[in-house]
């Protein structure tokens, strides 16, 4: 019985897993090797084995510091942003006795539209000179304009506005499903208590809310970390290299410089970046809960 | 005293409104404004200050659609591209997702770990060798080269997904139905997958979202017989770089597909956010 079960359990595991290996597994391979490979298809006369000259390249390329630089800025700004602003929004939201149902259909929209469109929305619609919506409301208000997307930091601030906005509403349904599951009954006796709003927020629903908190900061930075269509839109990593995060400067040194093997050298630090982050994250996670089962 | 309560609760509540209204506009803005610019005629889109008092014109819409920038034939590519990759991931990742959660699968964790880890890898890590790899096929800017890449990004996903609500099942349903001399197939067929459509109907809506707005592979590895949507509204940006009343309504329709989805299946998409959110997993 329990043999026929492993057999059939295999049996319709397997296409899957074969097909992972094919086409996850096999390139993340090929994409070990090309890195060190001189593969350059602008001079492919120079193409062939490099040793470990990429990533010694790589060690002394200052490029490649900022750019390790702007990920981590880039990362931990927007997802520090999305988790407090989510959670804010959703502990309001929960205090609106109706049309919650309102603020669940506008929260939707953000998160299903294409980040390259929401890149080319606020690259034209919002922040362009004499054109967007929020050039003219900061002239409107009396300040001076702002070339947001043409001056380094301001372009900076931008992109991880962008990202912001387009992601805090996965926070925020997140957090608004886990407090509307908290027990009311604990409330109710804090209150009892006369233990205050602050007081029940940080002592209740905090560490109630924790393994929820948790999770969206690990599925947040996992595509922080990934993030290329918004920016790619909005900025292509300029002006100069201002918001040039590991992605996009991977991606313009192989399909711009066509340089694949430095791109694939790049390309794996952002991997094991990645990796690590992930795996910190997770041991974060497992650490302080009692896991089910 | 019952009066200086109800007053006090009233403005707490005003200014609670007024709060959740102001954060409701900054979230449906660009959408709205888009929606606004689309609809204004070329003279008029450049005013500045923008005027909110014109006449209304359709003539983007038509342009977009059956115009010089008619993005008709990358609306069919995306219909095709997401419509595949979906229905693939589904036929792979339910057997799959089954084993996982329900039946004694050699080398489970190894192998859960091993799909979990294939989700995270970052896409800019997949487009490198894959240009390569499609390059000496000669799969560049082919269907077959384009849904085989999306499947990186939407199998494993859509294998986590399923896993979750498959360990919801009561075991009794599959045991009474194994006892009655079903075979596990027959199992599988007639009683597991009929209890997770809700999660498969998530799962569909997630793939086929996300294989839509996809942008990256797109962009890269398709070309002028593969163009999604994605690239073709990066493209109108890039070429015309003025004509942003023709791109918001290009944009609007190109989006318009995964918009009503979102809307349409709002509950849903909220539902396999928190499960993912829940139970680890889940990627955008």
């Amino acid at each position: 019985m329990h043999q026929s079960e492993r057999r059939f359990a295999m049996a319709i595991t397997m296409p899957a897993l074969l097909v992972l290996l094919l086409t996850t597994t096999f390139p993340l391979g090929y994409l070990i090797w090309s890195s060190f490979q001189t593969l350059n298809l602008a001079m492919p006369f120079l193409d062939g084995f490099a040793g470990f000259s990429n990533y010694v390249e790589m060690w002394g390329d200052s490029r490649y510091w900022h750019a390790m630089q702007l990920t981590g800025i880039y990362t931990v700004s927007s997802v520090t942003l999305q988790v407090v602003i989510g959670l804010g929004l959703a502990l309001l939201v929960m205090q609106i006795p109706r049309a919650q149902w309102v603020f669940r259909i506008v929260a939707i929209l953000p998160i299903v539209l294409a980040p390259v469109v929401v890149g080319l929305f606020w690259r034209t619609l919002m922040l362009a000179p004499n054109f967007g919506m929020v050039d003219f409301l900061v002239q409107w208000l009396g300040f001076e304009q702002i070339n947001w997307l043409g001056e380094p930091i301001p372009a900076l601030i931008s992109v991880i506005a962008i990202h912001t906005w387009q992601w805090t509403p996965f926070a925020f349904l997140v957090f608004l499903a886990s407090l509307a599951s908290l027990p009311g009954d604990v409330f109710e006796a804090a209150r009892i208590d006369k233990a205050n709003a602050f007081q029940r927020f940080w002592h209740l629903t905090l560490p109630l809310i924790r393994p929820a908190i948790i999770i969206v900061i690990i599925m947040r930075a996992m595509i922080s970390l990934a993030a290329f269509a918004a920016i790619f839109a909005a900025t292509g990593g300029g002006p100069g290299t201002a918001t040039e995060i590991l992605n996009l400067y991977a991606f313009k040194t192989s399909f711009v410089e066509l340089n694949f093997g430095y791109g694939s050298a790049l390309a794996v630090s952002l991997l094991i970046i990645t990796m690590a982050v992930s795996a910190m994250l997770f041991r974060l996670r497992t650490a302080r809960t009692v896991k089910p089962q | 005293m019952m009066n200086i309560h109800q007053r006090a609760s009233a403005r707490r509540n005003a200014l609670l409104m007024t709060a959740a209204t102001v954060l409701l506009l900054i979230w449906v803005f660009p959408l709205l404004w888009a929606t606004v610019v689309s609809l204004k005629s070329e003279s008029e889109v450049l005013a500045y200050p923008p005027n909110l008092i014109f006449k209304p014109v359709f003539q983007n819409y038509q342009d977009a659609i059956f115009g010089d920038f008619s993005i008709l034939d990358s609306l069919l590519t995306s219909v095709i591209v997401a419509t595949t990759t979906t229905l693939l991931t589904i036929v792979l990742a339910v057997p799959a997702a089954y084993a996982f959660a329900r039946l004694k699968l050699p080398a489970r964790r190894t192998l859960g770990f091993y799909t979990l880890a294939t989700q995270m890898v970052p896409p800019v890590g997949l487009v490198i060798p894959y240009f390569l790899i499609l390059n000496k096929l000669q799969w560049l800017d082919t269907y077959q080269g384009m849904i085989v890449v999306y499947l990186t990004f939407s199998l494993p996903f859509a294998i986590w997904l399923l896993v979750s609500y498959m360990e919801d099942i009561p075991f009794e349903m599959e045991e009474a139905a194994l006892l009655d001399k079903a075979s596990r197939l027959q199992t599988m067929w007639y009683v597991i997958i009929p209890q997770v459509r809700g999660g498969i109907a998530v799962t569909v809506i997630f793939v086929f979202l996300n294989a839509w707005n996809e942008f990256l592979f797109a962009v890269q590895l398709g070309g002028n017989t593969v163009r999604p949507v994605t690239v073709a509204m990066y493209n109108f940006v890039s070429v015309e770089q003025t004509l942003w009343a023709k791109l918001a309504a290009a944009a609007l329709v190109a989006m318009l597909p995964v918009v009503i989805i979102g809307i349409a299946a709002q509950k849903q998409i909220v539902k396999g956010l928190t499960v993912g959110a829940v139970k680890g997993g889940g990627r955008r």
